[in-house]
């Protein structure tokens, strides 16, 4: 768990974070999403201990970062929007400095270095200098470095920046599987379609300030987001969703977004009812763009 | 193995390279042997220990940080689990490790032809000389780059070589001071050595106080490296380690008193050591607040400390600065009242005494004042050009345009009356300091947070 409260960090000459405060809760892929220079990069710098807040504080795992930064670093895994790799060392031996220096013994590093090639997809390129390989091969590596040790907590900065679209399925995938095993990831980025596919939550960073003021649950497995569409506009659309026992996030006289059971008998009798009682549904399906939706929709209430 | 010092055996100590030291070692050694008479193989060893561990060292020392900043792997070091001092000694001497390995040689070189000529006991004297002005050059090449590190210099090749200058500079030092004590260096240029050093109002033999000087100076370098690696690593550094230092520094050049006691004639042993002690206090004061980051932020974060009542919190982030101000005060102080008991030196010395914490005062606060100003980027340059401008053109100008006596606004002076010179001193003393507390104060007011 990550608890952030009334966060304030400055810059000599401006004030970057103004009062945030946020969860971030175990086994979720949370999205930190915004407009360039809003702060993102400074909100996880200061997750990871990097930076000293002004006032607030930063706790990880129990852990606060002003207090105890080294055992923080010791939990986590951090991959920056700008990282560098030692070009001359071999896929090997990065990951086996990277595994060593997060205190893995050395009668454990050849395994563990195994397992995160492994999970990053550089097994076979083992013996390949981390300078040879490729944007996307490279961006794997760095990932691995970041996970060699199995941190509780991996923050990425615009992890998909300059990936092919191969590499940016793969990297959902990874990403999908790290949290499945455990891991808390917080994802920043302001490409909110790289994030569509993995995050579960989001928080929107505007200003210095989270808009909404808390984390947005974007997808939710048991309860996904469904888009319904109207061919004719029904003013009482809203209140027919509700009634029917689902969440309506968003919703006018045309269309709606809500919440609701994934289970197929249920969605089926929704459909049956809507349908019986007379609105004319052009749609009826999960929203493919849960995390844009949100977005929009909580940055047009925060505005 | 130290991670940190393994990654760089790999790195640095690849067989082509190893093999290429050992022949153009060797290479040379054996030109120098054709030779003879001029160049033997012990002196181009010599020569050789210095090019590669000291000058070429110090760079090797200078990149091991500096160009983690540059390739952009340093955040991922910062964020491992490495301990501040795994991380400098691996640092420093797994840089450093291929310029070691050239230095061994050499130094084995060196060390069988002192025993063969001199004997066994000041070859083991030259040993801990090499390796002492070998660790001192690298560390303070280290220190000088995670100094830049933590002020946010960026790591131009130009920033890099003054790093590596630092290191050089230090090893100079070393050597000068050596060289005069150096049983070797006398019997190569058949001039006497200096054999006791007068300290404290004792007489020590002079090698041994000089090596001993040697191995406590390289060790509070490797201490400031590794409280400069803590703070890049996020960790806090109380204050008491600089204090240690500087009660170390100052009782240690306190006991040269014997050294100036022919140049400033009437005072007694007691206001020379005192005027000792304050003049490298008051000189680190100007060091350290031209190398510290003067932020403002932590300036407005102390602040609020001592005003919520947290002192401990407050007086753990003082600056370096800050307490050798405080040390350099204390002794001005000391050094006036002890000066008060005879009523010539109350009348002469003690007004110079306080002109010049004056304007050490006024100093200070300039380098802070800059800090607060628009551009505040270029602030140190700033503040070192106003002090070139107050200590040498306007004082210049002053004495063609026949003002000498206005000299003693500029500064410590003897005028009439005399305590004039002392008063327009803390006059500016306290009118700059002001000014950058008035600076402080005003943009904290202007960056109160906007309510949400």
């Amino acid at each position: 768990m990550i608890e952030v409260e009334d966060l304030v960090y400055e810059y000599p000459n401006a004030r970057a974070l103004k009062g945030v405060s946020l969860k971030v809760p175990d086994r979720t892929i949370t999205a930190l999403v915004g407009p360039n220079g809003a702060g993102k990069t400074t909100l996880l710098r200061c997750l990871a201990a990097l930076e000293d807040p002004y006032s607030g504080r930063v706790v990880v795992d129990g852990r606060d970062t002003r207090e105890s930064p080294r055992e923080i670093h010791a939990r986590m895994g951090y991959l920056p929007d700008f990282y560098g790799l030692y070009n001359e060392l071999t896929v090997r031996r990065c990951l086996a400095y990277a595994a060593r220096s997060h205190g893995i013994a050395s009668a454990l590093t050849a395994t563990a270095v195994q397992k995160a090639a492994g999970r990053v997809g550089l097994i076979d390129r083992l013996e390949s200098k981390a300078g040879e390989l490729s944007r996307g091969l490279r961006q794997r590596l760095a990932i691995g470095q970041a996970i060699v040790h199995e941190p509780q907590v991996l923050l990425l900065d615009e992890p998909a920046a300059g990936l092919d679209p191969q590499a940016r399925r793969d990297l959902a995938q990874l990403l999908i599987a790290m949290r499945d095993s455990g891991m808390m990831l917080v994802v920043s980025s302001h490409i909110l379609a790289e994030l569509e596919d993995y995050c579960s939550e989001m928080i929107i960073i505007e200003d210095g300030r989270i808009a909404g003021g808390k984390a947005i649950k974007v997808r939710d497995d048991a309860r996904p987001r469904y888009m319904i569409e109207l061919a004719t506009a029904r003013s009482d659309l809203r209140d027919f969703l509700a009634a029917k026992g689902a969440d309506v996030a968003e919703a006018d006289q045309n269309h709606a977004v809500i919440l609701f059971t994934h289970n197929a008998g249920a969605r089926a009798r929704l459909l049956r009812d809507l349908v019986g009682a007379g609105f004319e549904v052009a749609s009826f399906a999960e929203s493919s763009k849960a995390l844009e939706d949100a977005y929009f929709s909580a940055v047009g209430r925060a505005g | 193995m130290n991670p940190e010092f393994e990654r760089n055996v790999w790195l640095e100590m690849t067989p082509q390279r190893v093999l290429l030291m050992v022949a153009v070692l060797v290479l040379i050694f054996f030109a120098a042997a054709l030779t003879n008479d001029y160049w033997t193989p012990s002196i181009a060893a010599s020569w050789l220990f210095y090019l590669i561990v000291v000058v070429w060292g110090s760079r090797s020392a200078a990149m091991s940080v500096a160009g983690e900043m540059r390739d952009r792997t340093w955040d991922g070091q910062r964020l491992s689990a490495l301990g501040a001092g795994t991380m400098t000694w691996g640092k420093l001497f797994g840089s450093t490790i291929y310029n070691w390995f050239g230095g061994a040689i050499c130094l084995a070189l060196i060390l069988v032809n002192v025993a063969i000529h001199v004997g066994p006991a000041t070859a083991a004297i030259e040993l801990i000389y090499y390796l002492g002005i070998g660790v001192i050059a690298q560390a303070a090449a280290l220190l000088a780059s995670l100094i830049a590190v933590g002020r946010g210099q960026s790591h131009t090749r130009f920033e890099i070589f003054v790093y590596q200058m630092a290191g050089i500079v230090a090893a100079a030092g070393v050597w000068w001071l050596w060289s005069t004590a150096d049983p070797v260096a006398a019997i190569l240029s058949h001039k006497p050595a200096v054999d006791f050093i007068a300290w404290w109002g004792f007489r020590l033999g002079a090698p041994v106080f000089l090596l001993v000087s040697l191995a406590l100076f390289a060790g509070w370098t490797l201490v400031g490296c590794y409280r400069e690696m803590r703070l890049e690593l996020k960790m806090r550094n109380g204050p008491l380690v600089w204090l240690g230092f500087l009660v170390f520094a100052g009782i240690y050049f306190a006991g040269f008193d014997a050294w100036l006691s022919s140049d400033v004639t009437g005072w007694d042993a007691v206001s020379l050591r005192l005027l000792l002690a304050g003049s490298v206090f008051a000189g680190l004061t100007y060091v350290m607040v031209l190398l510290e980051p003067k932020d403002r932020v932590h300036y407005r974060w102390m602040e609020g400390q001592f005003r919520q009542g947290h002192v401990l919190n407050a007086l753990s982030g003082l600056q370096a600065w800050m307490m050798s101000y405080a040390g350099a005060f204390a002794m001005a102080v000391a050094l006036s009242l002890w000066l008060s008991r005879d009523p010539v030196s109350a009348q002469t010395a003690r007004p110079l005494v306080l002109a010049g914490m004056g304007f050490l005062t006024r100093d200070v606060a300039l380098f802070v004042l800059m800090q607060t100003l628009p551009g505040r980027r270029r602030g140190d340059y700033a503040a070192l050009a106003i002090l070139f401008a107050l200590y040498v053109l306007l004082p210049a100008i002053a004495v063609a345009l026949d003002g000498r006596s206005l000299l003693f606004l500029f500064f410590p002076q003897l005028p009439s009356p005399q305590w004039s010179g002392a008063i327009a001193a803390w006059a500016q003393g306290i009118a700059v300091a002001g000014w950058a507390i008035a600076r402080l104060a005003l943009t904290e007011r202007d960056r109160k947070p906007v309510p949400a």
